[in-house]
């Protein structure tokens, strides 16, 4: 165990810092390659898309969607192939949307990055019809 | 692994069996075709190189072969009031 290690652990046991900060302080020791490594050590092999209907609906219908990372990850690769005079109507519909954001900058490292933080999250919306993302 | 198998069912009622179908014979349809175009996809990479396209042109080989190859696992599922759908490549 390195120093900086046992001192941010040490900090932990006699309670100068919470839990919370040493994870950030130990992750803040990684460096990067390790950093990325350990964010492809992801658990989440799908995400699911669930919806059902809620209480006061009368529809019946449901849909259960299971999509592997893998395709996620594969299909975005996809995203390379949008032809540049494309990109201007995807930002225009985007600023439309609320979302200002430069579709040309996004790479291929922010996908990859967006993916993989992608294990926690939940998404729950109850409404008329019940509505659950999440990764499993 | 590339998926084998396909489960499909469309039908009325929701407890009917659906069809399991060898979605390998497909791909060995589609591997053969893609090498019987693969010649003229090099052409065509060639021919475009210099505007841009013909390195995209190459890309879609591994991309399609790496979606094809992460099939495997997915599962669409719709009920509806009238239909029951159901997707899953096994």
């Amino acid at each position: 165990m390195n120093e900086e290690r046992k001192k941010i652990l040490e900090m932990l046991q006699q309670g100068k810092i919470t839990v919370e900060e040493a994870e950030k302080l130990l992750a803040a020791l990684l460096s990067p390659e390790e950093s990325k490594s350990e964010a492809q050590k992801s658990t989440c092999k799908y995400l699911r898309v669930v919806v059902e209907p809620g209480p006061q609906s009368e529809d019946r219908d449901r849909v259960n969607i299971r999509v592997p990372m893998k395709l996620i990850r594969a299909g975005l690769k996809w995203a390379a192939f949008v032809p540049k005079h494309a990109h201007s109507s995807i930002n225009k519909a985007l600023h439309e949307k609320g979302i200002e954001m430069d579709f040309a900058q996004i790479t291929s490292e922010d996908i990859e990055e967006l993916v993989s933080q992608l294990d926690d999250l939940t998404v729950e919306v109850e409404g008329k019809e019940k509505v659950r993302i999440c990764c499993e | 692994m590339i998926p084998m198998f396909m489960r499909l069912k469309v039908s009325r009622n929701p407890n009917g069996h659906g069809l399991l179908l060898p979605v390998f014979l497909v791909w060995i349809l589609l591997f053969a075709l893609m090498v019987v175009l693969l010649p003229f996809v090099l052409i065509a990479a060639l021919v475009t190189w210099r505007s841009g396209q013909g390195k995209w042109l190459l890309l879609t080989y591994p991309l399609l072969v790496s979606v094809l190859f992460h099939l495997s696992g997915l599962y669409v599922e719709i009920e509806h009031s009238e239909q029951n759908i159901l997707i899953a490549f096994l």
